[in-house]
């Protein structure tokens, strides 16, 4: 608890609250630009094929879960542990060079469901819905560096500045409830490294924008009027500024914003209301609180995220990306790595069976993946606590649901996880194919910006077909 | 590469054959072939049909007409000569066919209309496909009259190959290149020639509107030159000075160019197009604590009036001119102004290209209005920028390295305020105490670890006895191992590091380190540094985690970098060598010779920048002085001069303020008095014939009304402060930090692995109180009220702002604690002010609006204040003073455990708060709620 915390204002954790009424949140972000543009930029549409997946949970495991010690287990590494190396060369980092070690993984590994897939013990929970997902090692990214290379795996573009993956989702395909906003973030309390342009809207107009949620403090800022102004007394302010502002149109019948800014302060009147509730998990058994693990400290947090993932789908958002994190196990990985498995494992294994339960999972998409994955290696800083580098070269990314082909492991890494060397792709590829499941095609999904059409894969790139069923 | 060849189809379009389908004849077909049908195949289809023999997509060739009639997977031809609606390479490009799928696939790269018809007409015809001597015999007879209708050649230092040197450019897509045209206008000296020009472009029929009201002008300029209102009594005196109207606003126009809050504002403009921030971006984010100079810079350049093209000289190569003079090294700011870092998890050579490609890119936008950025991976698509020009400018800076450089403070220069450094002593204090507590733990574990591995103890012991005696202060447990280590001793031999910790330990240990490095930096802020240069050679550098400062052997320790064209942008894979150079495109324009040495290159090329027969500069410069002034840029990209960029609307105007620029030596304030006093810009806003203004101008290019505009950010922030008397209208000086929400104020903020220090407002009002200008601007922590009112990213630079109505803007302006606070002030001061209610709602008006209330208004304000003073609690409820300390939650990343620390806020312990509702009676208060409502209203957020 952030004791000190002292906010002046209602404070929301996910969950306190009524009913969801109805209300046209779409505008919440609607860039009202001219008062007779009546269209609905988040009207859903269709998207360019026919596609299973219509909703998308990615979860952004954030500094690069190691997929030696989660997904794709090396015994090679066992040999050669503690082995020590020298990696030198104007095209490494600081951090990549110099001596090195080879380090095995802390983890025993075994195969799960029918189709065998490997996974790392720890993963109690998930390997039970082992058959519902898909696993891919083939994957490379361009940096090393976690900001640029969250950038590019939540952009596309290592700099930043782009559209996110959802922001380009929803601009695709728009948003099946305009009660809400299509793209929605739930952060760690802790933004992940690169901040909120992480789900920027980029050069997309606002509405495409990611929404995030605090956990902590309002979760829009602002969203309530500071203690002891009630709603009466607001009301009644809002009345006399309608009536002023209407009086100033007429004094400026040219200028067709006025209209728009002033709905806007009706709109917001009424969003202040409603957006509390619609963020409220108090309706939930407990035992579907207890299956994500929702009062169990290790698993608290992880578990809100996934259960108001859950209903953010079912209330028809678009796109819902929740974080976690820091993977960042350059030590010790055998607790970090750890710890931060037994945080998600019970929550995701209950978000998959529970959309499966419900009939939403095949068409929801969820995607499970890091910035990059770590080394089979260990720069020598004289611990003897190993843990791992960053790795651009090899990752596990995973997909459950959504039209994925569930139950296979498409690709691989080498004998020591260095490198993905089967089925490899540009992680360009795997945003083509997520656009693919979710129905559309990268190549017509496009903007035109600073003189040329712009796309989420920069440069346009191919489905990995095998990812689909 | 064949894809990126012959870009002129695109122009061509404009040529097409435009011959009736069914007149073709078989020799038709022909030359349509060698003409357009040849070079769309290459340009659209070769690239997965033929280029790469080994690769062919779905089995489609279409190097030969034997390869299309044999069609691909299909089985079927891809053609059926004389029948283009049955041929699937004419079906697949319409992108409207059931059968065939979209080519080619990227949309970005279908067929025009006029692409189209010349497929169809060349099937229609018999898809001709004449060998090689019949298509040279065709290329010869034509070679004339298609060289005239394909455009024009222009020449530049030259392509990667002879296509792109050889090619055509629409002339009218050239318009940029040429050089400035000052025209005789006839004038009789009274009429201004902006208004000319413009009246001469008024679409036939159209006319202007009348002026606006003198309250409407002063207002408006008030704003556009100083960023602030006019006060109430300076309205006063503009209403009643009796001299004629031009003549009085002339007055006005001169006053506020005297200001010092002009040069606020232009460096607010200035400073969105060359991207300033206080901090470094990226995964560090570090402050950069002297950047707040060059900030100050740009603003003593606009209010001196200094020439442009010594403002920009100095920016681009101040320390060459100079290297002694401060104000010069401050400011190759500029060149510093992009996010850059280099850690220890990034390849060195990237981050340095990183730099380049940067500083390139950025001159360009900046001074050339040219996105050079197009030209690094190959030659640009469009315009007539080669991918060499791009890496002989880069080659400019390939000796410039970044520095923090020693600048004696200027007298001129606003000082106050630096002993806030105390506040990050103590913080500095306080992460050295927690590195000192840890190095005892260790030590202390140390003693226990070699009771189980006793081989090393004495040695160890001694090592430690050792340092102390040598009178080192800390980090003996390191110390000692780094000595260990380099004793040879196995590692197996002595304490590991980090020896037993928690995972609280593992955190607190990170924060501190992280924190100290982090504080160099912020430090470095009370120091005479500059965010600057030199020329030298490239270090081995692998991270950069605090303030550089120039090395003595600047010539001799590093690499002299040789430029060359890097092959995909890759600085691992040069292939030509180039030479320092410029924009080859307006070589013969303006001639440059920039040398190879060390030192000099940057100050050659900003010449060359700087030249007054540099068409681009001055274009450029006055270009975004209009959109300044009118919201709208004569030339609709102010970035991008080239052929995707809008063409100008008003061509000669153009010409003729860049003309204009060059007479009156460069001085930005007499364009001011050029604009301002013209007619166009003093129309009101308001036309009498709305429907024919409507009619004859749609798109509102022509000037003939004023186009209203919503204030910006900062616009709205300052004006909240300035009206109510809490601004502190001080220029200059380090940044300040206003109150901004507790939820983003506190929110944990990743930076390397560690969480960034929270944001701390300055304890006194009249510090954080500054115009918004001096906000602290962090990349990672944009203060939330002016990100929501369209505050551009610094990380990109901003050409023209957006003005987008967001419902998010509401919450800001209306729930507030700041909206809340400003509106109670104001209240407050108008009761002050005055001696009854009437008066002080009166007061309300002219401080907000600059007028008198209507009695209607008066009335209805009146009895809301009234009505709502009866809602209102006796007591408000009390406001928390912000905290002294927070508790942090942090996952800590080497146990993935969860840990609590405790962040001093120390600045909050000084905290004096802004006026609080407990300070003001009942009846003030209900007035504050009536101070809201005006300033979210329309009349107090547009500017007409």
């Amino acid at each position: 608890m952030n004791v000190f915390f002292n906010l002046p204002r209602r404070e929301f954790l996910y969950g306190l609250g009524t009913s969801l009424g109805s209300i046209a949140f779409s505008a919440l972000l609607a860039e009202q630009t001219r008062a007779e543009q009546k269209e609905n930029p988040l009207a859903p549409r269709d998207g360019h094929f026919p596609a299973k997946a219509k909703n998308c949970i990615f979860l952004m495991m954030e500094g690069g879960p190691s997929h030696i010690d989660t997904f794709d287990p090396k015994p090679a590494l066992e040999k050669v542990h503690l082995k020590e190396f020298v990696r030198e060369g104007e095209q490494k980092s600081a951090m990549e060079s110099g001596k090195r070690y080879f380090v095995k993984s802390p983890f025993k590994f075994g195969k799960h469901g029918d189709s065998g897939a490997d996974m790392a013990d720890n993963w109690q929970h998930l390997a039970k819905v082992a058959d519902d997902i898909c696993f891919y090692r083939g994957c490379k990214v361009d940096s090393v560096n976690h900001p640029t290379a969250m950038y590019q795996m939540n952009c596309g573009n290592r700099f930043g500045g782009d559209p996110a993956i959802g922001a380009w989702v929803t601009y695709g395909l728009g948003s099946m409830n305009q009660d809400l906003p299509g793209f929605m973030v739930l952060p760690e309390l802790s933004y992940p490294q690169g901040g909120a342009a992480n789900w920027s809207n980029g050069y997309l107009p606002a509405f495409y924008q990611g929404t995030p949620l605090r956990p902590k403090g309002s979760p829009i800022l602002d969203l309530q009027p500071p203690a002891g102004v009630t709603r009466e007394r607001q009301r009644k302010n809002l009345d006399l500024l309608t009536r002023m502002n209407r009086a100033h149109a007429e004094r400026h019948p040219q200028h067709d914003e006025l209209s728009a800014r002033l709905a806007n302060y009706e709109l917001a009147f009424r969003m202040q209301m409603e957006i509390p509730d619609a963020i409220d998990l108090s309706g939930e058994s407990r035992n579907t609180l207890s299956m994500y693990g929702i009062g169990n400290a290790a698993t608290d947090s992880f578990g809100r995220k996934c259960l108001l993932a859950r209903k953010m789908v079912e209330k028809g958002v678009r796109f819902v990306q929740l974080y976690n994190g820091t993977w960042d196990s350059h030590d010790y990985i055998e607790r970090a790595h750890g710890n931060l498995i037994r945080g998600v494992d019970q929550p995701i294994a209950a978000l998959i069976s529970d959309l499966k339960q419900r009939g939403l999972l095949e068409s929801t998409l969820i995607v499970w993946c890091g910035e990059f994955g770590r080394s089979p290696d260990n720069g020598v800083r004289g611990g003897t606590k190993y843990g791992r580098d960053h790795n651009a070269n090899a990752m596990t990314i995973w997909l459950a649901g959504g039209g994925c082909n569930a139950g296979h492991t498409i690709g691989a890494t080498d004998e020591l996880g260095m490198s993905a060397v089967e089925q490899v792709h540009h992680v360009r590829d795997f945003h083509v194919t997520l656009l693919r499941l979710l129905g559309l095609d990268d190549n017509k999904l496009t903007y035109y910006h600073a003189g040329r059409f712009k796309l989420l894969s920069q440069f346009g790139g191919k489905v990995i077909e095998e990812l689909i069923a | 590469m064949n894809r990126f060849l012959s870009v002129c189809a695109l122009f061509s379009m404009l040529f097409g054959s435009g011959l009736p389908a069914q007149e073709l004849t078989r020799t038709d077909s022909e030359i349509l072939f060698v003409r357009r049908v040849g070079p769309l195949l290459r340009e659209k289809c070769l690239g997965c049909h033929g280029g790469t023999p080994d690769e062919i997509e779905g089995s489609l060739d279409v190097r030969t007409m034997a390869g299309l009639l044999a069609g691909g997977d299909s089985g079927e031809p891809s053609v059926v000569p004389g029948k283009p609606e049955a041929s699937p390479i004419y079906l697949s490009a319409t992108r409207q066919s059931d059968d065939w799928s979209e080519m080619p696939p990227k949309q970005a790269e279908q067929l025009s209309r006029v692409q189209l018809e010349w497929l169809s007409d060349w099937i229609t015809s018999g898809a001709a496909w004449p060998d090689a001597n019949r298509r040279k015999e065709i290329e010869n007879e034509y070679e004339k009259k298609w060289a005239s209708e394909d455009g024009i050649p222009v020449k530049t230092s030259g392509g990667l190959g002879a296509d792109w040197t050889n090619r055509k450019y629409d002339p009218a897509g050239l318009w940029a290149y040429q050089p400035v045209k000052k025209l005789e206008l006839e004038t009789d000296g009274k009429r201004n020639a902006i208004d000319l020009l413009i009246e001469q472009a008024f679409p036939e029929g159209l006319r202007a509107a009348p002026r606006a009201d003198r309250r409407t002008l002063i207002r408006r300029a008030s704003f556009d030159l100083t960023g602030l209102p006019p006060t109430p009594q300076e309205v006063e005196a503009f209403l009643q000075d009796p001299a004629p109207d031009r003549q009085a606003f002339a007055k006005i126009v001169d006053r506020l160019l005297q200001s010092p809050h002009y040069g606020e504002r232009m460096a607010q403009h200035w400073l969105d197009v060359t991207r300033y921030a206080d901090s470094s971006g990226f995964a560090n984010d570090f402050e950069r604590g002297n950047a707040w100079r060059y900030r100050d810079y740009v603003v003593r350049a606009f209010n001196n009036d200094k020439p442009y093209d010594q403002f920009v000289r100095e920016q681009i190569a101040g320390d060459e001119i100079d290297p002694n003079n401060p104000e010069l090294l401050i400011a190759t700011g500029f060149l510093r102004m992009g996010p850059w870092e280099l850690t220890g998890m990034e390849v060195p050579k990237v981050a340095r290209q990183r730099f380049l490609d940067d500083v390139t890119n950025s001159i360009g936008e900046t001074f050339l209005a040219h996105s050079l950025q197009c030209a690094r991976c190959h030659d640009h698509k469009f315009d007539p920028v080669p991918t060499r020009d791009y890496y002989s400018i880069q080659a400019v800076f390939a000796t410039t390295q970044l520095a923090e450089r020693k600048a004696e403070f200027l007298d001129c220069e606003n000082r106050s305020g630096f002993d806030e450094e105390a506040y990050l002593r103590k913080k500095q204090q306080d992460y050295r105490q927690i590195l000192a507590e840890l190095d005892k733990v260790q030590l202390d574990k140390a003693q226990k670890w070699f009771e189980k591995h006793p081989a090393r103890k004495k040695q160890w012991d001694e090592i430690i006895r050792k340092l102390k005696a040598n009178g080192r202060k800390e980090d003996f447990f390191n110390g000692a191992r780094f000595l260990m280590s380099k004793a040879g001793v196995p590692e197996s031999e002595y304490p590991p590091n980090r020896l037993g910790f928690s995972p609280k330990q593992f955190g607190l240990e990170r924060i501190a380190r992280k924190g100290l490095q982090r504080l160099k930096w912020e430090l470095d802020r009370y120091q005479p540094y500059a965010l600057s240069v030199y020329d030298g050679l490239t270090r081995e550098v692998k991270a950069v985690v605090a303030p550089t400062r120039i090395p003595k052997d600047r010539l001799k320790n590093g690499e002299l970098e040789r430029t060359a064209i890097l092959a995909g942008g890759d600085p691992f894979s040069p292939t030509e060598p180039v030479s320092p150079g410029t924009l080859s495109v307006i070589d013969h324009l303006v001639p440059s010779s920039i040398p190879k040495s060390v030192d000099g290159r940057r100050l050659a090329f900003a010449n060359w920048v700087a030249s007054s027969r540099n068409p681009l500069t001055t274009r450029t410069i006055v270009n975004r002085l209009w959109l300044w002034h009118f919201g709208e840029p004569i030339a609709g990209n102010p970035n991008n001069f080239g052929s995707t960029g809008k063409r100008p609307t008003h061509p000669k105007l153009l010409d003729w303020l860049a003309a204009t620029l060059l007479d009156e030596n460069w001085s930005i304030k007499a364009m001011h008095r050029h604009i301002m006093l013209s007619d166009a810009y003093c129309r009101s806003s308001r036309h009498p014939y709305p429907e024919l203004l409507r009619k004859l101008d749609p798109q509102r290019h022509s000037y003939a009304v004023f186009k209203p505009r919503r204030l910006s950010a900062e616009e709205l922030r300052d004006t909240m402060l300035a009206i109510t008397g809490e601004l502190n209208k001080t220029v200059g000086g380090i940044p300040c930090r206003p109150e901004i929400n507790p939820e983003v104020a506190l929110q944990p903020r990743q930076v390397m692995g560690t969480i960034a220090s929270a944001w701390t407002p300055n304890p006194l009002p009249e510090q954080r109180n500054r115009r918004s200008l001096y906000v602290l601007k962090l990349r990672g922590l944009i203060d939330p009220m002016l990100n929501v009112f369209n505050l551009p990213s610094p990380d990109f630079s901003c050409e023209r702002r957006d003005a987008s109505t967001v419902t998010p803007q509401v919450f800001t302006l209306f729930n507030s604690q700041n909206s809340l606070t400003r509106a109670l002030t104001l209240a407050q001061r108008a009761v002050k002010e005055t001696s009854n209610d009437r008066e002080a709602l009166v007061r309300c008006f002219q401080l907000a609006y600059l007028r008198d209330p209507t009695p209607r208004e008066l009335q209805e304000s009146l009895s809301h204040w009234h009505e709502l003073e009866k809602l209102l609690p006796e007591q408000p409820p009390s406001t928390a003073a912000p905290p002294r300390q927070i508790i942090r939650e942090a996952v800590e990343e080497n146990t993935g455990e969860k840990y609590t620390f405790v962040e001093k806020l120390y600045a909050n312990s000084d905290y004096v708060p802004d006026l609080q509702p407990a300070d003001v009676d009942r009846h003030t208060r209900a007035l504050g709620d009536f101070c809201l409502i005006l300033l979210n209203s329309n009349e107090f957020v547009y500017l007409y």
